[in-house]
């Protein structure tokens, strides 16, 4: 039931305002932000930044999946960024896969999250995404089993650290409604590390760029 | 008056109708719009549905042709399912290459198509490694207004149970298959996912199956597909967040509609034959 | 969770003790009005929860991105040139924009000879979100002070905008004022974080930039320590 180690570096890249590189167990992407910034005339908004998201996949050109990625992950940068304190402007996240062994979607969305607090941005709340699996016995578990074709359903779900409310779900397979109930709360749980994981890197961060 | 106020005001117009319980186009929160449902209108299509809800109104068509099974799965055909959004439907979209949204919400049909089962990709396999079906799907939006999700799951629907494919005879020492067009075959179709959109307004009020102007102006989305008894998606990307006691409501509420759409859907097809 | 003055906080964290003074309150950087809740702030940037009395708040973060504020010095690259206005790079989201009659002494027949490329050290006359940052080189009595065009010769080098701020800080941070007793220079230090040196000898302006980028990972104490072994 133990979840795959956090680990995450940031600052990692020099141009953008905000990076890091967030490992969740064996998956591992790295996020950048560049924000606010200059904005293409056809997407200007003229009460808020238009925050726009690009997801790259390992090899190869993003495809029709990982646009629906980009477009979760943009929405739920949207619901966190208070983006209308910089309106005619742009926030652009930036998220390369590096290596993908099941969490890939949990792990952008918290990529994308410390990407965002590491640049300083100003947020609305933080988010954390948890990814659970639907093992073959009907066992819930939050690592991603080995072998793939064991899976028969993925959970993401994402939330916020002021109330802990559900900000995105989203869900792969066929389940009953009380394994989702039950999948939710086992989640929901679980971002409570996560919130602590994301505070005590922050912190962490803090403190080396005083002392070093 | 009013349309004026509208017009300067969106957001405050319709704030004020959902202060006293009820929608700017008279229905309640939780109320429908009319749904309309006729299969097998496209003659060319191996199988053709035009759903409308309200005044959305989506037509899907289905295309089987041959092709070769992938090496990884060489007994399983293909379904490609695509939504068109052209610039016809809806002044936001200009023509060109599908939009980021039309790509979306291919990706998000062909998840649902695939999360519910309702159609086994075996059974589209005719010679394992040399011949399979594959299915293409294509859905035209004429009208957007709202739920276009729900409108696509039932036109898919419709369309999927109206397929029928014809015999192939093939002899796979020749590579040689034989058609046989006028004796068809309907294709099995083992459940009916049904799709439910809600919208978060004004991060209090949650109303189901929204019209555009709805959708334009909300905080948030939930779409839940049910299959029968079991969830087979339950979308959020992102928007206002809910708590968990809301989201369990929504998937209630889901509940009831799938069996009446269910409903439409077998009367709809019983009505052709 | 609430948050105590001194504390690192995160975005999401209230902050609910607040002092006010005469029924105000200045609320700074990183702060934001919860509107549910009122004499509340939302925490919006991960940083020390700072308080100046009697009635300052603000989040000390690490931003990279300059964000314009009225009547900030700040130093800009020449863009762009039409008709009588400059644009300005200073590192925000938008270029500024500046006139070439907003000169000491320049008049429409007059003006200084501003070319693409080269750095002005300007003040913000008008930083609103929701319009472009303008800049001018005077002050309201048309004078130039020390701004103005800088001279091609010296160097230019991006810091955050936190390390230029504390680099002005020059009662807590002597760096500045120790470099001058032993090197002969000229700095113009923009708080957008852009820093123009020049100097006689091209030794000592990258004396002073290592010296810089040294400094930007020390603590404050630690710079007056080595500052003072330099005396």
């Amino acid at each position: 039931m133990e979840k795959g180690e956090l680990q995450c570096k940031f600052g990692i890249l020099s141009r953008p305002d905000g990076s890091v590189m967030l490992s969740e167990g064996n998956t591992t992407v790295i996020a950048g932000i560049y924000g606010p910034v200059e904005v293409k005339m056809q997407k200007v908004l003229i009460e808020k930044a238009a925050v726009e998201c690009h997801y790259r996949p390992k090899s190869g050109l993003p495809g029709v999946e990982d646009r629906f990625y980009e477009s979760i992950i943009r929405n739920i940068c949207e619901t966190a960024l208070a983006a209308s304190m910089f309106p005619r402007s742009a926030i652009s996240v930036v998220i390369q896969e590096m290596q993908n062994s099941g969490e890939l979607i949990s792990c952008a969305i918290n990529a994308a999250c410390l990407a965002c607090l590491d640049s300083g941005i100003d947020m609305k709340c933080m988010f954390a995404a948890v990814s659970c699996f639907l093992g073959e016995n009907n066992q819930l578990s939050l690592v991603p089993p080995v072998n793939r074709k064991e899976i028969k359903a993925t959970f993401v779900f994402v939330f916020d650290n002021i109330c802990g409310k559900i900000i995105a779900s989203h869900t792969d397979g066929k389940f009953s409604e009380s394994l989702y109930e039950e999948a939710l709360y086992i989640c929901m749980n679980e971002s409570k590390n996560i919130f602590s994981f994301f505070k005590k890197s922050l912190f962490e961060r803090e403190e080396k760029g005083k002392k070093k | 008056m009013a349309v004026e106020y509208k017009t300067l005001h969106p957001q405050k117009y319709y704030n004020y109708y959902l202060a006293n319980n009820i929608r700017p186009d008279g229905r309640e929160f939780d109320k429908y719009r009319p749904i309309v449902l006729n299969v097998n209108s496209v003659e060319t299509a191996d199988g053709s549905a035009i759903c409308k809800i309200g005044q959305t109104t989506v037509i899907c068509g289905i295309k089987a042709e041959f092709c070769r099974p992938k090496a990884e799965t060489p007994n399983e055909g293909f379904i490609v399912p695509n939504l068109e959004l052209p610039p016809l439907c809806s002044p936001k979209f200009k023509p060109g290459p599908p939009s980021d949204q039309a790509q979306v919400l291919s990706q998000l049909i062909a998840d649902i198509i695939k999360n519910s089962n309702c159609v086994d990709l075996k059974d589209l396999c005719l010679h394992p490694d040399k011949l399979a079906w594959c299915l293409f799907i294509d859905f035209i939006c004429l009208d957007f207004d709202g739920a276009i999700i729900d409108a696509c799951i039932i036109a898919l629907m419709g369309a999927l149970k109206t397929v029928t494919l014809p015999t192939v005879d093939y002899d796979a020492a020749l590579d040689n298959k034989l058609v046989n067009i006028e004796e068809r075959h309907p294709l099995k179709i083992y459940s009916t996912p049904v799709s439910t959109t809600y919208i978060i307004f004004d991060d209090k009020y949650i109303l189901t199956d929204p019209t555009v102007e709805e959708e334009n102006l909300c905080s948030g989305l939930v779409t839940i597909v049910l299959n029968a008894d079991e969830v087979c998606c339950v979308h959020k990307p992102g928007g206002t967040a809910l708590n968990e006691g809301q989201l369990f409501d929504c998937i209630q509420k889901s509940k009831k509609r799938s069996k009446y759409i269910n409903e439409l859907i077998v009367s709809a097809v019983k009505a052709l034959n | 969770m609430s948050t105590k003055i001194g504390d690192f906080a995160i975005p999401g964290d209230l902050f609910t003790e607040i002092k006010s003074h005469k029924g105000v309150t200045i609320v700074g950087p990183g702060l934001r009005r919860n509107e549910e809740r009122p004499n509340s702030l939302f925490i919006t940037q991960p940083g020390k929860l700072c308080f100046k009395a009697p009635n300052v708040y603000w989040i000390e973060g690490r931003r990279k991105r300059y964000i314009p504020k009225k009547g900030d010095l700040v130093v800009g690259i020449v863009t762009k040139k039409a008709g009588d206005t400059l644009r300005v790079d200073i590192g925000s989201a938008e270029f500024a924009s500046l006139s070439l009659l907003a000169f000491e002494g320049a008049t429409k027949k007059q003006k200084p000879d501003a070319q693409v490329g080269d750095l002005v050290y300007a003040k913000l006359l008008n930083a609103h979100k929701e319009m472009e940052p303008e800049l001018v080189c005077i002050d309201s009595y048309s004078k130039a002070g020390r701004l103005g065009l800088l001279s091609n010769e010296g160097f230019l080098i991006n810091l955050s905008p936190l390390q230029a701020n504390r680099l002005l800080d020059v009662d807590n941070n002597p760096l500045l004022r120790t470099l001058g007793r032993k090197l002969v220079f000229e700095i113009a230090v923009g708080v957008n974080g852009k820093v123009w040196i020049n100097a006689k000898k091209t030794k000592d302006v990258f004396t002073i930039i290592k010296s810089l980028e040294l400094a930007e990972k020390h603590s404050d104490k630690d710079i007056m320590h080595s500052c003072r072994k330099i005396k």
